[in-house]
């Protein structure tokens, strides 16, 4: 992943937006892909193919996430709902209509989408903060609710137990098959990050977050329209979030309310807090680093909550942009504000 | 009808403590506008102060406990103004980082009290025994006493703002923080001073509520949400508003309890919010700014 740092065009946005050096970064990303799938076959230990396979499903959240928050803007605190509609919709279409998994979680992209149009809608009429309180208001009032849906079979406070496993094309995918699961989330995680990074955000959408999010008045004089693209911002966020849910309810075929607690939610803050917002590669580096990190934290079980926050509020302090912002100070040769 | 009217008095109760959690967010966002998500867990660490001196390590009588508590809870707030907030306000995106650095403070707080004074529930007793009964209306001496302090905090506090130097310079800073430095006002101690406040006023509500609610190191995320929706409803940065807004809520809260049970409270806030900012998102005093 360092080369790919070094190579990417992240440094000045122009370059991105007009597409300068699409083919060369694409080919770079799909090399460093494809040396992760080889990886994969040579680590023999089963654990470190776990976590890889977690890294592969948090780096399409994250790239997601800073779609919404670092490229459009908007302060969207609902992330993980996004997830927990792909998860719980996935799997209750596999465990109570019998869908096949790869089926049920493309519906839970559709499902994903109609969420995230549910949340845009007040959101639109809101600014700044407001949007941000009201997003984590959704994900504080969600877990009560799901204990409330436990009528519907959304399981209550134990979850969702027995969740197919993955059939691809005939071949029961079981968790303990940790390669294909390594290649299978790669495959869904690779695909995912190149749509948002490289065709959403290169496109004419991602211009118009941009150009949003740098000047809004601006942008809507010159005819970006505003609503649409602030509705398509969380409609995009959160079908590839729910992809993720539903990728993550296969794996590891229990889904419980806990996706809504302090540990992913914090998880999710330390990965934009590491690599940084609104810049590729920042966010999928810090995916690595913080699952990674958080594996070899695990002796300490007690404190790793604790350390957790205290790493965003250290690293938002010293480091506001995190790794790429690191990166561009010193290229920018001074540094300070 | 006796039973409504005690279900609108203890609303009111409940209406004047989320009243001080909700001027302390507001109070904060009015001057500095940074909206402080650690507000919640500073509620609950409020309560556990409190226990510490209370029930915990000392024996402390409740009023003497608030009294040790309210120190402890300024200088945290002064703490966290100076530490995390003031480096992060010059930078360029100082409002993504202020809500991140502030959600990783609840978290930090949260998962300290979790470990210093373990996962489970505490509970302080309330320092007025007994009830009232009043034409048939009962209701419990300890709530009066809430009540009692709450209005007797919100009032101070408005004189506070209106009547004196420092409370202008709140008030000035504000209206418009580049012309309240322009004319002198120490612009950094006016923030220092607002979060010492505000954390000072939800501390004690953490502490008020204590013998009704139990304390917990995750309960902070209930209060904050309710004072949102007032602060929200009353208009940012309005103490009036809030004042208004937290007795109104306070009430539909107690019928909503009352009708349809406590599993629906935190839902119904949520309906609440979502009414009001769609509704009137600057709220009923509020000044809608960009």
């Amino acid at each position: 992943m360092k080369t790919q740092n070094q190579h990417a065009p992240a440094r000045t946005i122009s370059s991105v937006f007009t597409g300068r050096g699409f083919v060369k970064d694409s080919l770079i990303f799909w090399a460093v892909v494809a040396g992760l799938a080889v990886l994969g076959a040579l680590i023999g230990d089963n654990y470190i193919r776990h976590v890889f396979i977690l890294v592969f499903i948090w780096c399409i959240v994250i790239a997601s996430w800073d779609l919404i928050l670092g490229y459009a803007g908007i302060f969207n605190y609902a992330q993980l709902v996004f997830f927990a509609f792909g998860a719980y919709s996935s799997a209750m279409l596999s465990i109570y209509a019998g869908f096949t998994p790869l089926l049920s979680i493309a519906c839970a992209a559709g499902v994903g989408a109609a969420v995230g149009a549910l949340i845009a809608l007040p959101s639109l009429r809101l600014k700044g903060e407001y949007v941000a309180l009201f997003t984590f208001a959704v994900h504080l009032a969600l877990p009560p609710v799901i204990q409330q849906g436990k009528a519907i079979g959304m399981g209550g406070h134990t979850g969702l137990l027995g969740v197919p496993w993955l059939n691809l094309f005939g071949h029961q995918v079981s968790t303990i098959d940790k390669l294909t699961w390594f290649w299978v989330s790669l495959a869904f995680g690779s695909v995912c990050v190149y749509l948002i990074y490289f065709i959403v955000l290169r496109g004419r959408m991602g211009l118009a977050f941009i150009a949003m999010r740098d000047a809004g008045t601006f942008a809507q004089s010159i005819g970006v329209n505003e609503g649409k693209y602030k509705l398509l911002a969380f409609v995009v966020s959160a079908v590839f979030t729910a992809i993720a849910g539903g990728v993550y309810a296969h794996y590891t075929t229990v889904v419980t309310p806990k996706i809504l607690g302090t540990e992913f939610f914090l998880m999710a803050m330390v990965m934009i807090a590491v690599g940084g917002l609104g810049r590729f590669p920042g966010a999928i580096l810090g995916v690595f680093i913080v699952v990674i990190g958080n594996e070899l934290l695990r002796s300490f079980d007690d404190y790793r909550l604790l350390l957790l926050g205290v790493a965003v509020v250290i690293l938002v302090i010293f480091f506001p942009g995190g790794l790429v912002g690191l990166q561009r100070r010193r290229s920018a040769g001074r540094g300070g504000q | 009808m006796t039973q409504m009217i005690e279900v609108l008095l203890s609303g009111m109760t409940q209406g004047a403590v989320y009243c001080l959690i909700a001027i302390g967010l507001s109070l904060v966002y009015g001057a500095s506008r940074i909206l402080n998500f650690a507000h919640g867990s500073l509620y609950t660490l409020g309560g556990y102060i409190a226990w510490y001196f209370v029930v915990g390590y000392f024996s402390l009588p409740l009023w003497l406990g608030i009294l040790a508590a309210i120190p402890i809870l300024a200088a945290s707030g002064v703490a966290i103004e100076r530490v995390i907030i003031r480096p992060l306000r010059s930078s360029a995106n100082w409002k993504v980082n202020t809500i991140m650095v502030t959600l990783g403070l609840a978290f930090i707080i949260e998962n300290g009290l979790q470990l210093v004074f373990g996962p489970g529930t505490k509970t302080i007793p309330a320092f007025a025994e007994g009830v009232v009964t009043m034409g048939g209306i009962t209701l419990s001496w300890y709530k009066i006493w809430i009540f009692v302090v709450s209005l007797g905090l919100v009032g101070a506090l408005e004189f506070f703002l209106t009547h004196t130097r420092y409370g202008q310079a709140v008030r000035a800073v504000s209206q418009d923080m580049q012309g309240a430095s322009q004319v002198g006002i120490n612009v950094n101690q006016v923030f220092a001073l607002t979060f010492a406040l505000s954390v000072v006023l939800t501390g004690i509500a953490g502490i008020l509520l204590a013998p009704v609610f139990l304390i917990s190191p995750l309960g902070g995320w209930g209060p904050f949400l309710k004072a949102f929706v007032i602060v929200v409803l009353g208009g940012l940065g309005s103490t009036k508003g809030a004042f208004v807004a937290a007795f109104i809520l306070g009430v539909l809260e107690a019928y909503i309890i009352f009708f349809l049970g406590s599993n629906w409270a935190m839902p119904a806030w949520l309906v609440m919010l979502i009414v009001v900012l769609m509704i009137r998102p600057k709220g009923l005093f509020g000044v809608w700014e960009n």
